[in-house]
């Protein structure tokens, strides 16, 4: 016990116990469901045997039934749509603002602080607030876009199959864009004043500055950001519930409410297990390449 | 002495606790409802009645009730009696989950198994048993806006009988300029979809377990027609029945198919006559067929007081009377409904109410529907001929029913 005690106290059996809570926490929380959900996977389970191991063990046939789907194709499509056009348009924004108010004006600061309104809200609100903008018979932006005489017709913004995943984008773009521009803002901040000082005296234009310096220096916390991005976009949940479920048939379904309505509409939970355990293999191929792009951050 | 008088009288006291414990039956109840409804209500009145049991409400929000159920069930934390909504009843049935009340039923002199309507009897029936009592019942109808019938040159005393005049109306009632549509109704890709979907297959002749038939996919057609030439809103695809029914309180729609919850809010909204028909038929003299909501009262098979959970729900269904003006929904069997409130739209529906069949039974009844949804939304959207649609929907349909 004394040498127990001892060794806690010299530190070494501290870290110990240290390293062990957190193994332990990752152990229980991630570890644990993550096995688990891919045990699941490969079973047969439903509500019932939620509880129980004891379940038939039906391999891949779990994954032969869901790739199989002739729905999975259409999900795969609208996934990969999501998340890059979102994550793309979202970092373009977000940068964008981020070096606006990089610029010394009045107010910038203030303004900066403003557009984090938008991340400080629920998503289920930010779904239910453009569930109204962009209904079709009354929305706002058909309103608006009637009034200033671009349509004659009023445009079904969720229940066109053509547009609603567009429409789904639009949001999640305008909900990621403070994130974005503050994680940018910061990366920003970071970068020397003198560099650009140095390339301004030799003659370097605002179009060289910003590809020879900024992007450069940026590049850690634009890596973190995209992997961030994708990741966030992948569990961009509240949006699809609040706005078009999916619908119309499936013309707006992702993975990840697939996932949902497999497990908790229909019941089939093994098959909504291999849909998240198929995202999980790609959140961690993007959660490698974001410790990578951290572990340059020191770089300059 | 002093001692022994002592402890004698705390062992009375004891024992007469003891005593007291033992008569109070507690007994737990799962429903949707929210204080101040049916549930919580009478639970109140029962337990004045019967002061020896104790009845511990607990909400559970509707869209959770069958994982949540399913969850406490198995790790035995089920409640003895629960509020299940009536497609939901032969999962639960299958599995051996609920108690069969035949037994206690055919002892009852309060339940009459002849009295039930024959839709929400199917609903409780599961393989010979009888596996809850039904709360109530709901169905739809069509809502037609009296005061636009009298606008647009029709007679408000004359609503669609068929599907053609059906059209028909909502076609010179359509208002594009105004924004008024013809009718709304909901094809939403959700159990709500299904549930406005089944009647109009029914009255073909089909059902849930046939459903790439002629008729269904006439039916479907008709549904397209109204979205297509935009009689309809195209929101109907996403749509639930009460936002649509919204539109149509709004003064937005000039008919609409739902059901009597929406009574209240109609009261209060709508600033114009409003009146209701049965569903329209496909042609004159075919069979009609209308849905059935609602939920049912079940014990679960697990309760340690089975004796006195069916004296509870004895006691519910005692209420049929009331459930029309007291909680809004349509009694599930034959009873004297006096003053009813809405009175002549509760006679429609009372009549509506003998045609409402039951979705399933079926234990994977949400496959099946789900089968159903895909193939009104992708027939209405234009991605599979109607025909096709069904097809697939009946080929998923035969892969549950054969499983």
């Amino acid at each position: 016990m004394a040498r127990f005690i001892r060794s806690v106290r010299d530190a070494r059996g501290l870290d110990a116990v240290l390293v062990w809570l957190a193994l332990g926490y990752l152990g229980v929380f991630s570890a644990f469901p993550l096995v688990y959900n891919i045990v699941i996977s490969l079973q047969t389970v439903d509500l019932f045997s939620l509880a129980s191991f004891e379940r038939p063990f039906v391999g891949l046939q779990n994954y032969r039934d869901v790739l199989g789907d002739p729905v999975a194709g259409t999900v795969l499509w609208n996934t990969i749509q999501f998340v890059v056009l979102s994550v793309v348009f979202q970092l373009a924004i977000g940068f964008g603002l981020a070096l606006f108010f990089q610029q010394d004006f009045p107010g910038a600061t203030y303004l900066r602080g403003l557009f984090l309104a938008g991340w400080i809200m629920p998503a289920l609100v930010v779904g239910a607030v453009w569930s109204w903008i962009l209904a079709g018979d009354f929305g706002v932006l058909n309103y608006v876009l009637r009034s200033l005489g671009i349509t004659d017709r009023n445009i079904f913004w969720l229940s066109d199959p053509n547009v609603s995943l567009y429409s789904v984008i639009i949001a999640n773009i305008w909900l990621g864009i403070p994130f974005n521009m503050i994680l940018l803002s910061v990366g920003l901040a970071a970068i020397p004043r003198d560099v650009y000082e140095a390339a301004e005296l030799d003659g370097a234009g605002a179009w060289q500055r910003f590809f020879t310096i900024t992007l450069p220096l940026m590049r850690a916390p634009l890596g973190a950001v995209i992997s961030l991005g994708i990741i966030f976009t992948l569990q961009q949940f509240d949006l699809f519930a609040a706005l078009t479920q999916g619908g119309p048939s499936n013309a707006s379904n992702v993975a990840q409410y697939w996932s949902w309505q497999l497990s908790f509409q229909t019941y089939q939970i093994s098959y909504g297990s291999v849909v998240s355990v198929l995202m999980i293999v790609f959140v961690v191929a993007v959660a490698a390449v974001y410790t990578r792009s951290t572990r340059h951050e020191q770089s300059y | 002495m002093r001692l022994k008088s002592c402890i004698h009288a705390v062992a009375g006291l004891l024992a007469s606790t003891a005593i007291v414990s033992a008569q109070e039956v507690s007994l737990d109840l799962w429903t949707i409802d929210d204080p101040g409804e049916y549930h919580y209500v009478l639970a109140e009145e029962f337990m004045e009645k019967h002061p020896d049991i104790k009845i511990n409400v607990r909400t559970v929000q509707f869209e959770d009730m069958v994982n949540d159920l399913a969850r406490a069930v198995a790790t035995g934390t089920g409640p003895d009696i629960t509020y299940i909504d009536n497609p939901e009843v032969a999962l639960f049935a299958s599995r051996g989950l609920l108690m069969d009340l035949k037994p206690y039923i055919d002892k009852s002199e309060i339940v009459n198994v002849e009295d039930i309507y024959p839709g929400p009897l199917a609903s409780v029936t599961y393989e010979g048993g009888i596996y809850g009592l039904p709360r109530g019942a709901n169905t739809i109808a069509l809502y037609y806006n009296a005061d636009m019938y009298r606008e647009a040159g029709l007679n408000p005393d004359n609503p669609p009988k068929t599907w053609d005049e059906l059209y028909e109306a909502a076609k010179t009632l359509t208002k594009p300029e105004e924004n008024v549509y013809g009718i709304a109704f909901s094809a939403v890709a959700t159990e709500e979809g299904t549930f406005q979907f089944l009647p109009w297959l029914q009255m073909t002749g089909g059902d849930y377990d046939n459903v790439a038939t002629e008729g269904g996919a006439r039916a479907l057609n008709f549904w397209k027609r109204l979205l297509d030439e935009r009689l309809a809103s195209p929101d109907t695809l996403i749509r639930g029945q009460w936002d649509s029914t919204g539109t149509f309180n709004a003064g937005s729609a000039a008919m609409s198919i739902s059901g009597p919850w929406e009574l209240p809010r109609m009261s209060e909204e709508a600033d114009f006559e409003y009146r209701a028909a049965l569903l329209p038929v496909p042609e004159e003299g075919a069979t009609r067929a209308s849905a059935l909501g609602e939920g049912d009262n079940v014990i679960l098979a697990s309760t340690d007081n089975p004796d006195e959970a069916f004296m509870f729900v004895e006691f519910l269904y005692e209420q049929m009377p009331r459930v029309w003006n007291e909680f809004g929904y349509l009694p599930a069997s034959d009873v004297e409904v006096s003053d009813p409130n809405n009175a002549e739209i509760y006679a429609v529906f009372e009549e509506s109410m003998k045609y409402a069949r039951n979705r399933g039974p079926h234990p994977e009844w949400p496959r099946i529907s789900q089968a159903i949804q895909q193939a009104i939304q992708s027939t209405l959207t234009g991605q599979a001929e109607a025909e096709a649609a069904l097809e697939t929907a009946q080929q998923k349909i035969d892969g549950v029913l054969g499983d």
